[in-house]
């Protein structure tokens, strides 16, 4: 009987078995800690210290430090140039790579690879390499008789520098946007043809509108990497010169592991959360003006 | 069939659910010796401890330091003479570059899974002692670890609530070093004072305004302008837990740095970062003898002396230890505990990890290993064996004995905490950067300076 009625809960609840793993997980490691970091958000705790006092503290000293309201100002910044120049990059090279072109698969290769080798330090070194006052752009600019940029004297041309560092690593970008451009009918291409429609005409009268889905989830995913980014700065610019690419990442890095002051990285990493969660949902909101899904009446 | 999914659901999920703690089990660091759990000889005699003897159960120590590749091997080469030496101790390294290394290993300290055996900086016993929990008090240990050999002066700088927390390794100072062939080639002295050291700004300028008689971070400005207003005003940075400079005295100092800049005596930080080195030894400009100096602490200054050797676009430059350059009637600069050995405080044989230090720093074979790989010995024995055997690097012998002699303000323990010198944005690095940017005017720039530093000090 015992095992019968066993048998019974195990085949009304193995749904509930199969995702318990996930969800003891999920609460281990993503609720808990996001519960407790909002927490300790609202206290000084110090790993060395624990928490002596709770309040506002953290809030306060983060919209009145001119340093840090400045991390954000760069983190924003950054986000802003660098995804719709990531986005158009990739869009750009799928389109092309979506001929029919001779060894296109390994064009295609070849510009995932960046993807691959990421924010490491082999590539730290290389954009060191290249952007420095003696690198390969400086070595070209004076070749044709250019003077050298020191890429470093400003906060632009630092900014730019890791903002080209992503834009560069545009390839998973590009696999999701060319996996959408073969799904666009070719019927599509040849009726517009017989129309007298150009090839650009055809790209923001066809293609465009038919990938706004997948347009809207790289830019959703690129939104909230590029807010997160930490490995270009820290490697390359060390968040120099003068603050200029000291992204609010680093800030939360520093305070977190190198002072050990959680409540405040806490903080920081909340403010962070809610701006993401922002540009999130207006870009939610939005997608009902200009992301076409093919499924719904009407649209 | 449907009994056959069900029971492969709930295997799936137990072994899902083992796989995820078992992502939380430690991976542990390879051995160099397996040394076997034999009885030792007890080969205490031959120490320069009068007690050093140990149980003969095997025991297995962790032992971690940071530093380079010669420092590695020094270091492992120590370790093989120590097991050969007490046969039952097994000594595990864990070592790496410093960048990254006290992040990872204040967690490690916090979470009680420190090394038993550490190599830390001075400031380390300020910042994670926990009052004295985190590192075991290594006067308990006093009749396997020789404390005679050190001065009562530089255990105190390693107490907390009147425990011993560490034993020092070496001291240190800053020291002025020039590229000796650049300064020729461009045909002017080594500075010896602020005249000269403006002179060959000049100097350097009119040969090529890409080379610079000498090259400083926003750390090392901050180094050299305390070195300048101790020089002047004859008083430490830090009294009494506060600033003991005005900020007229530091808005000085600020001015200094500023004139280096504008006399061509350093690069802006602006042509610095241009250059996207990781750090000054390893800038082209500095292997390539564009700039020609540096304010170097002693015990690291070999890193730069091995980069000049391996200048390919420039072979057989000199690097020479300067001569302290004169900025006042007082003798500027500060000595400081340039790192030291702790044990932890929740280590399992605190005695044999004793017995390493003890051996690193006092035993005669674990010296000569050693030798100056972590700068010149505070140890008196240890001194005496390197002088008698006329070991260790003759540059590092120099200039140890040469800001020994010369700098006699103290440091406070606070003026390396992270608040302060995080990069980028510690206070030192901010103020500097934003001096040099002209973003902040020097009174702006010293105000901001005391104000770190004292909010800091208060904390």
């Amino acid at each position: 009987m015992k095992s019968k009625g066993m048998r019974k809960f195990l085949a009304e609840n193995a749904g509930f078995f199969f995702v318990l793993p996930w969800l003891i997980g999920f609460i281990l490691f993503k609720v808990y800690p996001f519960a407790s970091s909002l927490y300790y958000s609202f206290t000084n705790y110090d790993l060395f210290n624990g928490v002596t006092k709770t309040g506002m503290m953290n809030y306060n000293k983060i919209f009145t430090d001119s340093d840090i309201t400045r991390a954000f100002m760069v983190t924003f910044k950054y986000a802003i140039f660098d995804v719709p120049l990531k986005l158009t990059f990739a869009l750009f090279i799928a389109y092309i790579l979506n001929f029919k072109l001779k060894g296109v698969n390994f064009f295609r290769t070849a510009y995932y690879i960046p993807s691959i080798l990421g924010g490491s330090i082999a590539i730290a070194i290389l954009w060191r390499a290249v952007f420095n006052t003696d690198g390969l752009i400086n070595a070209v600019v004076t070749a044709f008789g250019g003077e050298k940029i020191n890429w470093m004297a400003s906060a632009n041309g630092a900014l730019f520098v890791i903002i080209m560092l992503r834009v560069w690593q545009f390839g998973s970008a590009m696999v999701i946007f060319l996996a959408a451009l073969k799904g666009v009918s070719e019927d599509l291409y040849e009726a517009a043809s017989i129309d007298g429609a150009g090839k650009w005409t055809q790209f923001f009268k066809i293609t465009v509108p038919l990938i706004t889905p997948v347009i809207f989830y790289n830019l959703i995913t690129q939104l909230c990497q590029a807010f997160q980014e930490f490995n270009g700065p820290f490697l390359v610019t060390k968040g120099g010169p003068n603050g200029a690419t000291t992204l609010i990442s680093i800030l939360i890095y520093n305070n977190a592991f190198l002072r050990h002051k959680m409540g405040m990285a806490s903080a920081q990493a909340w403010i962070l959360f809610l701006i993401v969660m922002t540009f999130t949902a207006v870009a939610f909101v939005s997608q009902k003006k200009w992301v076409y899904y093919s499924d719904e009446d009407g649209r | 069939m449907r009994k056959i999914k069900q029971w492969t659901a709930m295997g799936l999920a137990t072994v899902m659910a083992m796989s995820l703690s078992a992502c939380g089990s430690g991976k542990t660091a390879e051995t160099t010796t397996a040394a076997p759990a034999e009885t030792t000889k007890a080969a205490a005699a031959e120490t320069t401890t009068a007690g050093a003897t140990t149980s003969t159960e095997p025991v297995e120590l962790k032992f971690s330091w940071w530093g380079g590749d010669t420092r590695h091997a020094a270091t492992e080469e120590a370790i093989k003479a120590f097991q050969a030496k007490y046969p039952n101790i097994t000594v595990t390294p864990e070592y790496g570059a410093w960048t990254g290394w006290e992040e990872k290993q204040s967690l490690n300290i916090l979470g009680g899974n420190a090394a038993d055996v550490m190599q830390i900086n001075w400031n380390w016993i300020e910042s994670y002692s926990q009052g004295g929990k985190s590192f075991a008090n290594l006067e308990d240990y006093s009749d396997v670890l020789d404390l005679k050999q050190f001065t009562p002066e530089s255990l105190d700088l390693c107490k907390v609530d009147n425990k011993l927390m560490a034993v020092p390794i070496s001291l240190t100072g800053r020291l002025f070093y020039w590229n000796k062939t650049a300064f020729d080639e461009v045909g002017v002295a080594l500075p010896t004072d602020l005249d000269s050291l403006y002179k060959a700004g000049e100097a350097f300028k009119a040969k090529d305004p890409d080379m610079y008689p000498l090259a400083l971070g926003e750390y090392d400005r901050m180094i050299l302008m305390v070195y300048y207003l101790e020089s002047k005003y004859g008083k430490n940075w830090v009294e009494d837990g506060a600033v003991s400079y005005t900020e007229e005295e530091v808005k000085d100092g600020m001015d200094f740095i500023t004139g280096l800049e504008e006399k061509h005596v350093i690069p802006t930080l602006a042509t610095i970062s241009g250059d996207m080195a990781d750090s000054l030894d390893k800038n082209a400009k500095w292997i390539d003898g564009k700039y020609a100096g540096i304010f170097e602490w002693d015990s690291s200054a070999s890193k730069f002396k091995k980069a000049l050797e391996g200048s390919v676009n420039k072979p057989g430059q000199e690097f020479v230890v300067g001569e302290f350059v004169k900025m006042g009637d007082n003798n500027g600069g500060f000595t400081k505990i340039s790192m030291a050995y702790a044990v932890a405080g929740n280590s399992k044989h605190p005695k044999e990890a004793a017995m390493l230090i003890n051996f690193l720093l006092n035993d005669e074979e674990g010296v000569k290993i050693g030798s100056t790989e972590r700068g010149i010995p505070c140890s008196a024995a240890g001194l005496k064996i390197l002088q008698d055997n006329k070991l260790g690097d003759p540059l590092t012998i120099e200039a140890n004995t040469k800001v020994m002699n010369y700098s006699k303000f103290t440091l406070d323990s606070k003026f390396e905490h992270n608040d302060l010198k995080a990069n980028p944005d510690g206070v030192y690095y901010k103020v500097f950067g934003k001096l040099s940017s002209k973003e902040l005017d020097s009174a702006a720039a010293a105000k901001e300076l005391i104000k770190g530093v004292t909010d800091t000090l208060e904390n």
